[in-house]
């Protein structure tokens, strides 16, 4: 049975990941910073589901996942937690705490994980590290808002997942970066053009075709390329 | 008029450059860095402390320069984040020192020099980045402090060049090239002296046409 790791599972777009692996039959580790309150893991109810407190700035917290997968392979490793602070992100309304926050979730969080999952992940048939990223951290995309914490980290996990992809290439692991798209979660206010049921099941289909030559690549929900 | 330039990270390698350079050009030269006591220059250059990662520090060099017009802002200062920076290998809290440096303190000391800025005929604000931060010119891996942080960099430039153009102020990030300083170490195939005397010719002739952009010593453009 295939096995993946998704964090920020509780709500979003990590939500319907959950859902959709566990659909297709697979082992699904869902990390949560708050197991007790995540209904939408509650109501998912399968015995495939297995539920970790995980907040990814505490590696203590990843390093307790790890321990408890006691070197089980790891197929897919999902990146998914985010923030993102809505106006607060603009030009001066931003704490320099709030800005470092961004980064210890969105850059630091992401490489405790796979620090924390690589020897897992190289131990397994998929191989593979998914880091959902944005389209506000590409520099080609005209059209984002200029949110300063949001975008560069997001640019500066563009760079870790590059890296990311030629340090793990010898251990045959593909790390490849998505923008899920402008979808409809509690983070963008439920104002946004996409079903979260939509970008997963493209982001999936992507996933499944992807092969050593991908990885390192920037791809949207639905396979094209995005600018860096 | 004379032109005036303020320069963080001044006392030593690449803004030390600059600051002798502009100098003897002859701009006044606002040179900045954490102690003043350690460095000396033979032109008249006005040295101001500055610790960047401390906001009471910026606020007070913003202060002490009241009404006076800036036409470039330099922001230098950086730190390369030392040798632990593989996989498994990094620690968040040398990380977040790194992306202090080398992010937000661009954008707080740009930020509490806007005025300044504003004031000035053809503003420019230039961030020192590096070639290290372009994702599509990355075939190497590794350095992920030093490399995410110039990334960052990057898109904050890129910010700043839309939030600055009603104030005129053009923003660029630069690469210098692989120079010889502490940082980039001996085996540098570029002096400062070279790589400066490129970037303030660079500086020279840049239009607002360029702002948001990434580019090297010579004014050419670099992949993001």
């Amino acid at each position: 049975m295939p096995t993946a790791v998704i964090t920020g599972a509780s709500r979003g777009i990590g939500l319907e990941l959950a859902r959709q692996y566990l659909a297709d039959g697979w082992l699904v580790h869902a990390g949560a910073r708050r197991p007790d309150d995540a209904p939408g893991l509650s109501d998912l109810a399968s015995p495939r589901l297995v539920v970790h407190r995980l907040d990814v700035t505490r590696s203590e917290d990843a390093a307790s996942l790890a321990t408890s997968l006691s070197g089980a392979p790891v197929d897919l490793l999902i990146n998914n937690a985010g923030i993102w602070y809505g106006d607060d992100e603009l030009y001066g309304r931003f704490s320099d705490e709030a800005w470092i926050e961004q980064f210890r979730v969105h850059v630091f969080g992401t490489m405790t994980m796979v620090a924390a999952l690589q020897d897992n992940i190289a131990a397994s048939e998929g191989r593979t590290i998914i880091n959902i990223s944005s389209g506000s951290g590409s520099f080609g995309w005209q059209a984002k808002s200029p949110d300063y914490p949001y975008n560069s980290s997001k640019a500066a996990l563009n760079m870790l997942a590059r890296g990311l992809a030629l340090d793990l290439r010898a251990r045959g692991i593909i790390v490849v970066n998505f923008s899920p798209g402008f979808v409809s979660t509690d983070m963008t206010g439920h104002d946004a053009d996409l079903d979260p049921a939509t970008s997963v099941a493209g982001m999936r289909q992507v996933i499944a075709g992807l092969n050593v030559a991908a990885s390192g690549s920037f791809l949207r929900y639905n396979g094209e390329a995005m600018p860096w | 008029m004379v032109k005036k330039v303020l320069i963080t990270g001044a006392s030593r390698g690449i803004g030390l450059e600059f600051a002798v350079q502009y100098a003897a050009a002859g701009w006044q030269v606002h040179a900045c860095c954490r102690r003043p006591g350690d460095v000396s220059f033979d032109h008249d250059i006005d040295v101001h402390a500055l610790d960047v990662t401390d906001q009471a520090s910026i606020d007070a060099l913003a202060s002490s320069l009241e009404g006076t017009a800036i036409d470039l802002l330099i922001n230098n200062a950086a730190i390369f984040g030392g040798p632990h920076q593989g996989v498994g290998d990094t620690s968040d809290d040398q990380w977040e020192l790194v992306m202090h440096t080398n992010v937000i303190a661009p954008f707080r000391v740009t930020d509490a020099l806007r005025g300044h800025l504003a004031r000035a005929a053809e503003p420019i604000v230039v961030h020192i980045s590096s070639l290290a931060g372009s994702i599509a010119d990355n075939h190497s891996g590794g350095i992920h402090l030093y490399r995410t942080s110039k990334t960052a960099l990057n898109m904050v430039a890129a910010n700043l060049a839309r939030d600055l153009a009603g104030d005129g102020i053009t923003v660029l990030a630069l690469h210098p090239g692989w120079v010889q300083t502490d940082m980039g170490g001996k085996s540098a195939p570029l002096s400062a002296k070279e790589s400066v005397a490129d970037m303030r010719q660079a500086i020279a002739s840049a239009s607002f046409a360029m702002s948001g952009g990434f580019f090297d010593r010579n004014g050419r453009p670099l992949p993001w």
